[in-house]
Parts: structure tokens; C-alpha cells; sequence
């Protein structure tokens, strides 16, 4: 805007002659304004928890003449770090969302041909009802698919599924984190929180904390870096924010993790810097890890990570001498490659020499705080195995969880069962598994699918029916206990009445399970649930606490060490903290974690890599009005030197293409990749009509991400899929 | 009792900015602004070449300067300046002439089609007359704007503007603007 600077008169006289029309046009707009401003409405703040991501902020939400204004943070939840992000902030607007569901809706047209008949509650449920019991009729209760990824109302998505007699519950975690919480698990016997806001020294692959927001990692990291003297080692094969604010930035060749890790435990141990006293009183196999990673020498490790033998040296050693305030990351969407546990469990073993164990400033096990149960009838087990085989599969593997692509590659032989039915809980899993096609293939012989959701996802689009569930703001939900280093029990209570004709999931639950004949199961209301989980927290007058704060927080402060006696048993076969893991070893997999080189795209090929951004992370989000604001459309990042090989300009269009499909989007040409590697968005290219926004808008990766999984947890391998680009 | 002066002013640490854009949708859940404007932004500023690169983050909004020039070119008087500093717009008296967005140096002011004023950051004034503080300062993960009274010798912008160097943008328009910027 340049220095302008003139007094009024001489800007009026050099402007004037259009300034009595505009001034003219506008007088109209006036009455309008001020009437919008003088509405003096009654304001309510009422403490509630946010659902936009699942890390579970405490917020505070204004409501004026019954619609929800604004939402603050709320300070009391130590976790969430006084703070809101824009997702958070843009949840008012998954409420006054013109796209929302508005009422229960019965497919008429062909599926995913959008014609539908709205419906009452009454004839959804026993449409739902009717078409289970066909299913089950047929296939026996196995013969259903219950999937659902995590909320606070999950709980009884689940349980009606295990109620009608299904084995077959498939959440997200093989689709996110499963290899990461396996592999410390076999380590540690638990999985810990990492103490960012005391560390001295961090080494992070992938994971890109400062735009895949983790309370409350992603803050006290930045303070560390920016504020504490933290030094921040970032591997990534792009350029992304965290790599912007690290200390030290390589773009590792993909795949090569590994190779990194275990060759910095090769330089600790020779070197002798690892924590003696920790490796001899708490874990065992050291002397196996010792003798295996002799092979996996700095300048080995070099040829496969592209990073510089003396660099590995060097960080190496200032790794071990930050000792217990040092931590290698675990991250958390861990599903990359093929040999993804393994990785993860190197870093489980790094951290474990240099002994930060249950240290300030290093890896902490989980504090938690108590509440109360609220006891419903049980059922019987389900009697048969689970469909996608995963305990002679994955026998390590959460069995409450199933193993996902397994399980869809299983339904689509049909083997060792049919599954024709389909119930699906705030999942999309048209975007959230790779291979769309597929995806597609396994909804075609269902016999039926009925899709519960806040919003028309693409998998609501190709339902049989839908039930439109209230949104977070509408509902009051279960009480969760955050487990942590700051350690937290929420409450979401109902902030403003739903806006449309649509019910909380509970409610849901209860008119399938009633006409289902499982009434028995579900005979509670949300508030009888909510109160017999009040009753155990330890403090007085819980309920009225809880209902005013939405949060308790104990004391707030960490607590460090309680592990480190010679006489605690780690949750693991040996009781000690596991670097050669027997277990792993009679399960048929590597007792210490052996590198082998991952398959390199050749020359007309490149990587395709999966990452966030922080304004919105789930594809769930792009249809926010707020949100969609930074981001109208997806584009491809590639680097400018393969992109001058091709003919590719910044802007137009490229084909994408990769052995399962193909889509069109925008070329963005950019030297924040590697030249090996592509780059795009999730959340874009929907299918939904009634995801306007981003309906047809860009592309979903799910239509060229391959399918592939780590061979210990399942957890897909979001990172093995090489494209090709060219010009559309 | 004295009527103590005031002047509010914000500090910002652009380093610990993540570009995350919390501050943004804050702003425009609490401001009301509709969809396609904004009254705060994050600029960027990307260099470089693969693999020596740079991304620098730069929150920005209204500086409620000293001596605004948008308060000097309004020919109405509907943009007027509050004794604590903050620049304001009288919607009553704004006429959309919009000479007032072309001479603030910052690009900090957009003309409300819905409403047919122009329309800015006003600090929350409304918050912070109840002594609450704006919506970005509040909601931002990384906090990286400290909101305060330059007049507090207690507040906290006071201790960082004594111990840290920082800079102001564009001060040769003599405007004096209020965000300072930590170096």
C-alpha cells in the first residue's frame, strides 16, 4: 500500500468526485447494520470439550439468544494449553453448516446417485432394523460390519454391534497410530507421553508437530525451540513448518528412518554413551542390541538416508549427552511403510539407552485419574473369530481395533466368511483407506449400510440410509479421562438445542436396538450414564463441578519417576523394558529391528507423501466454511526440477496417476520437496453433493494410495505408493 | 480516584507464529466478519532453493497507530482513535468511501459488502473493555501476541519492549504504529 500520508482535505479534493455516489449507494445499507448490532440477548458461557480433532480441547463456548457465538479456550485443562485452534474455533460452523444432514434419509436412487427420501426417526430405525435382521438371518451376527472411528459416544456404536452378536468392529487405529502404540507397548509395556515442554534435545521424523497439532505437544515444543533452547533434529522429505523452525532439517530419502535410528544407537553404544546404570537395572537384551547394530555403521547409513555420516555422528552424540532430557519423537499417524513398527520400535530402543525413561524432560508413562462406570447389562461374546483374522494374522494386534485393510481385503473374498451388512459411525471410509476403488468394491456387495453422522461424508453418500447425528455443540456426551503427563477428565454437556431434526448417537443406538429386540442392553439415558461416571471422581460435588468447569485436572503437575524402582515390573513378558523382545520373536517377527532397504521410485516415478496442515487435518474438515477459506482446492507439490523435465508449470493441471487410479489436480511447483517425491492434501475431491464446498473440488488421495501394511500391527502403509505426473 | 491514562499495544513474537491460523477464525467468530475478509492474517515470506529453505511467518492487523493516517483522511469522522489508542469506525458515520483503506500502509482495512462500511481490528475493544483480551491474543496455541498497556509499567509487553530488540513496520509513514514486532 506504499507511505501515503496527506490530510483530509487534500485526499478529498484529489478523490471527491466519486465520493458523494458511493457515499449515496450506501445510506440504505445503514439501518440495517445498526439494527444487527443493538440485539441485546441474554449470553451464556457455558465449558464444553471440542470434537474437531481428537485431541479433546476444553472450551468455553459464548451462546447468545440461544446460537453459539464464539468459543474460548478454556485454562483450566492443562492439556490443551489455554488455547483454541482454527479447527476448534470453526466448530460453530459445523452447527450452522447449510449442507448438514437435517433429518433421517432412505436412499431411493441407485447408491451414491444421491436421490433420497427424508424420513421419519421411526421408519430410519426400522429400515435399519429389518435389513440387519435380513443380514443376520442369512450370514449369521457375524455376517455385520461395525466400524467406527474414536469419539466419546463411540461406546455405544460399539456395543450394539457386540450386543446383535458381531465380532467384527473395526476402529481407526490401523488407519493412524497402531504401529507406533504397538511397538513402544512391546517395549515398555505401555505407550508414554513425551515430556516436549522439558526437553532439551528433539528428533522427530515426519510427524510434523507444528502443523499436525497434539496437545500439548505442538506447544511445548514451539516454546522449547523458540523460547527454551531446545534443539529441534527434523527428518521429512519435505519442507513443512516444523522443518522451517527446526534446528537442523534433512530431507531423509523415505524410507530410510530406519537406517537413521539404528545407526545412531550403533555410534551411542561403540562410543559407550548410552545411561550404564539405566540399561543394566531396567531393561534387558543389551547385549544382543550391542551385538546387532555393529552392521549398521554411520557411513552405511548414509548410502541409505542421504544424510552425512559425520551428521549422524554428530547428532548421535549430542542425543546421548542430553541424556534423559533427550527424546527421539514417536509421532502419531505412524502408518508410512511397510516396515513401520520396526522403525517405531528402534526409536522405542533409542530412548530407552539413553535412559529417559519416567524422566522430566523425556518419555513419561501415562498418569490417569479415576471415574466412575456406569454397569449396563452385558451380553455374550460374540462367538465367531473376526473376519479380518487378526489373531492368527496379527496376534500382537488390539483385537478390539481389527486390523483394516486386512479385514476389507477378507469381505471382498469372502473369505473365511461373508459380511453383507454395513454400519458405520463417524468414519469415512471412501476417504480414510487407501484404494477408493476397492473401497467402493466392498460397499457394492454389501447388502446394506447404514452410515450415522454429523455430516453427508462420502460414505453417508453411498448409504442405504443415514441418521443425522447432532453435532458436539448439541449433545451431551460420556465423560472422558484424558491420560497424560497432565492428566484430565472432560465433559462435553450440551451447549445449545439441536438445530435440526437429529439426535445425539445414544439415542440412535437405542432406536436400532429396540426394534432389534436388544432394548435391555441400552436402558439409560446419556444423564444416568454421565452421573455414575461423576460419582467416582474424587472430588466434592463433582457433577456440579464438572457441569461448571468441563474439566478437572487434579493438580496439574507432573509427576516423574514413579516407574524407576528396581523392584517395578514393566507390563512386558520379562518385566523389564524389552530391547531384544522374545515375544516378538515367537510371534515370527524380528526380536531387534533389522533394516532392510525400502523400493526407491524409478525415473518417470515419484513417492506420493500424506501430511496436514494445521487449519484443518481430517476430511471431515474441509467443508468448513472457516477453514475452506485457506484452502479452496488441493494441489500437487512438485519440485521444480522433474517438474522443468516434464513441462509441468506451476498452476495447471497435471494427471496423477498410480496402478489403482488416476485423478487431476493442480501442479503447485515448489522447491519444499524433494525431487523424488509428490505431495497432496487429504479431504478434497469428495463425492458428496453434500459436501459442497469440495464436492468434485481437487481430488482425494484415497483414489491413487495403494494398498500395503506393516507386516507386525496391520497399520496401513500410507507412503508406498510411487505416481506418475503428467500434463492434463 | 485518578483516571489513569492508557495506551494498548501489541507485542509479537512472529518466531513462535505456526501459521495455524487459530487467530484468524477467532477473529472472525467473534468480529462476525464474513467469509473472504479478514481483519488479522499471517503473512509469509518463503525462500530459498531445495534444500536450503526458509519460511517466515508474520502476523498482521490493524497497528492502531499513533497518528493513524486513516483517522486524518476520513471525511466524516466515522474513523476516530479512543484515548487507549484504539482505532475504531463509527459505522453510523462511515460513509464506504473507503479513502481510509488506501491510506493505511498496511493494508489492514476492507470494506464490508453485507454491511456497506469499512471494517477493521479493533483490538475487541469490547473485550477488553471488560478487561478481557482480544480474541487472537487469547485463542493462539503458540501465543505469540502479548496484548497490553505500554502506560502498565507491570504489564508484560512493558518488560519485553524493555529487554528485547524488536522493529515496527513501515515507521517512515510517521503513523507510530503499536505492533511490535520481536526480532
Amino acid at each position: 500500500m506504499g507511505t501515503i500520508r496527506m490530510d483530509r482535505r487534500l485526499f478529498l479534493k484529489s478523490a471527491g468526485a466519486t465520493a458523494g455516489a458511493v457515499a449515496a449507494t450506501q445510506v440504505g445499507c445503514l439501518r440495517y447494520f445498526k439494527k444487527g448490532r443493538s440485539s441485546a440477548a441474554e449470553t451464556k458461557e457455558i465449558p464444553t470439550t471440542c470434537e474437531l480433532c481428537p485431541n479433546k480441547c476444553s472450551a468455553i463456548a459464548v451462546v447468545e439468544g440461544g446460537f453459539v457465538k464464539k468459543l474460548n479456550p478454556n485454562p483450566e485443562n492443562p492439556k490443551s494449553r489455554d488455547m483454541l485452534c482454527a479447527r476448534g474455533n470453526a466448530a460453530i460452523k459445523q452447527v450452522y453448516d447449510p449442507d448438514r444432514i437435517k433429518q433421517p434419509m432412505i436412499r431411493v436412487g441407485a447408491r451414491g446417485e444421491g436421490k433420497w427420501k427424508p424420513v421419519s426417526w421411526d421408519e430410519a430405525f426400522d429400515f435399519a432394523a429389518k435389513k440387519l435382521s435380513e443380514v443376520k438371518d442369512k450370514y449369521g451376527p457375524q455376517g455385520t460390519l461395525w466400524s467406527s472411528t474414536e469419539g466419546f459416544q463411540e461406546v455405544f456404536f460399539k456395543n450394539l454391534g457386540l450386543a446383535f452378536g458381531s465380532p467384527n468392529l473395526v476402529r481407526h487405529p490401523t488407519l493412524c497410530l497402531a504401529s507406533v502404540n504397538l511397538a513402544y507397548s512391546a517395549t515398555f509395556g505401555t505407550v508414554p507421553s513425551f515430556d516436549l515442554l522439558n526437553s532439551k534435545f528433539v528428533i522427530m521424523s515426519g510427524a510434523n508437530r507444528f502443523e499436525s497439532i497434539i496437545t500439548p505437544d505442538t506447544m511445548d515444543l514451539i516454546g522449547g525451540v523458540m523460547e527454551r533452547k531446545a534443539k529441534l533434529v527434523y527428518l521429512d522429505p519435505r519442507f513443512t513448518v516444523t522443518a522451517a523452525k527446526a534446528d537442523e532439517w534433512y530431507p531423509i530419502k523415505p524410507g530410510s528412518d530406519l537406517a537413521f535410528i539404528l545407526a545412531m544407537i550403533h555410534v551411542i553404544i561403540k562410543e559407550g554413551r548410552h545411561s550404564k546404570d539405566f540399561v543394566a537395572t531396567y531393561t534387558t537384551g543389551f547385549d544382543q542390541l550391542a551385538e546387532h547394530v555393529k552392521q549398521y555403521t554411520p557411513e552405511w547409513a548414509e548410502k541409505e538416508t542421504e544424510i552425512p555420516a559425520a551428521d549422524i555422528v554428530r547428532i548421535a552424540r549430542e542425543f546421548a549427552d542430553a541424556g534423559a532430557r533427550a527424546l527421539y519423537y514417536a509421532g502419531r499417524r505412524s502408518s508410512w511403510y511397510q516396515n513401520d513398527f520396526q522403525m517405531r520400535r528402534a526409536q522405542a530402543i533409542l530412548n530407552a539407552i539413553v535412559g529417559n525413561w519416567d524422566q522430566m524432560g523425556g518419555m513419561v508413562p501415562n498418569a490417569k485419574l479415576p471415574k466412575g462406570e456406569f454397569l449396563f447389562m452385558p451380553w455374550d461374546e460374540p462367538k465367531a473369530p473376526r473376519v479380518d483374522e487378526i489373531e492368527t494374522a496379527f496376534p500382537l494386534a488390539a483385537k478390539g481395533d481389527g486390523v483394516y485393510l486386512k479385514l476389507r481385503e477378507n469381505v471382498l473374498s469372502g473369505k473365511p466368511y461373508p459380511v453383507k451388512g454395513w454400519m458405520v459411525y463417524k468414519q469415512d471410509p471412501m476417504n480414510s483407506l487407501p484404494d477408493q476403488a476397492k473401497t467402493m468394491k466392498m460397499i457394492d456387495q454389501m447388502d446394506f449400510i447404514g452410515v450415522i453422522d454429523v455430516q453427508m461424508s462420502d460414505m453417508a453418500w453411498y448409504a442405504d440410509v443415514v441418521f443425522p447425528e447432532s453435532a458436539y455443540l448439541e449433545r451431551t456426551d460420556p465423560v472422558e479421562v484424558m491420560p497424560g503427563i497432565w492428566p484430565a477428565v472432560v465433559f462435553r454437556q450440551q451447549v445449545v438445542k439441536p438445530i435440526h431434526d437429529t439426535k445425539p448417537n445414544l439415542e440412535i443406538v437405542q432406536g436400532i436396538a429396540k426394534r432389534l429386540g436388544l432394548s435391555d442392553y441400552f436402558d439409560y439415558t446419556i444423564d444416568q450414564w454421565v452421573e455414575a461416571e461423576f460419582k467416582d471422581l474424587p472430588i466434592p460435588m463433582a457433577a456440579e463441578h464438572m457441569k461448571k468447569h468441563g474439566v478437572w485436572a487434579a493438580s496439574g503437575q507432573p509427576s516423574y519417576g514413579k516407574t524407576l524402582n528396581s523392584d517395578h515390573r514393566f507390563v512386558t513378558k520379562t518385566g523389564k523394558i524389552e530391547l531384544f523382545s522374545e515375544r516378538l520373536q515367537e510371534a515370527g517377527h524380528d526380536p531387534l529391528p533389522v533394516y532392510t532397504a525400502q523400493p526407491q521410485p524409478r525415473n518417470d516415478q515419484f513417492r506420493l507423501i500424506l501430511g496436514r496442515v494445521g487449519y484443518f487435518t481430517h476430511a471431515n474438515q474441509s467443508n468448513n466454511v472457516w477453514l475452506h477459506e485457506f484452502v479452496k482446492e488441493n494441489d500437487l507439490w512438485i519440485n521444480p526440477k522433474p517438474a522443468e523435465r516434464l513441462g509441468i508449470r506451476d498452476g495447471a493441471y497435471v494427471n496423477v496417476s498410480s496402478s489403482v487410479g488416476s485423478v487431476k489436480l493442480k501442479a503447485r511447483v515448489t522447491e519444499e520437496i524433494r525431487p523424488d517425491c509428490v505431495f497432496m492434501l487429504h479431504g478434497f475431491g469428495k463425492k458428496s453433493k453434500m459436501q459442497s464446498l469440495v464436492y468434485n473440488v481437487g481430488a482425494s488421495d484415497a483414489v491413487i494410495l495403494e494398498t500395503a501394511w506393516d507386516k507386525v500391527s496391520g497399520n496401513a502403509a500410507f507412503h508406498e505408493t510411487f505416481v506418475k505426473v503428467a500434463n492434463a | 480516584m485518578a483516571i489513569k491514562k492508557k495506551r494498548y499495544a501489541l507485542v509479537i513474537d512472529s518466531r513462535k507464529c505456526i501459521n495455524c491460523k487459530a487467530c484468524v477464525v477467532a477473529c472472525k467468530a467473534e468480529n462476525k466478519v464474513p467469509v473472504g475478509n479478514f481483519r488479522n492474517r499471517i503473512n509469509e515470506e518463503r525462500k530459498g532453493e531445495y534444500p536450503k529453505l526458509s519460511i517466515n511467518f508474520e502476523p498482521e492487523q490493524c497497528h492502531h497507530c499513533a497518528d493513524p493516517s486513516c483517522v486524518r483522511v476520513c471525511p466524516t469522522g466515522a474513523s476516530w482513535q479512543r484515548k487507549d489508542g484504539i482505532v475504531l469506525v463509527n459505522y453510523d458515520e462511515c460513509i464506504g468511501c473507503r479513502y481510509c483503506m488506501v491510506a493505511c500502509p498496511y493494508d489492514a482495512r476492507y470494506f464490508n459488502e453485507e454491511e456497506g462500511v469499512v471494517d477493521k481490528c479493533t483490538f475487541c475493544s469490547h473485550r477488553v473493555d471488560k478487561g478481557d483480551i482480544p480474541a487472537c491474543v487469547e485463542t493462539c496455541p503458540s501465543k505469540v501476541r502479548v496484548f497490553g498497556d505500554l502506560e502498565d509499567p507491570t504489564a508484560r509487553i512493558h518488560e519485553l519492549l524493555s529487554t528485547r530488540r524488536y522493529r515496527v513496520k513501515e515507521p517512515q509513514t510517521g503513523n507510530g504504529p503499536q505492533l511490535y514486532y520481536l526480532l
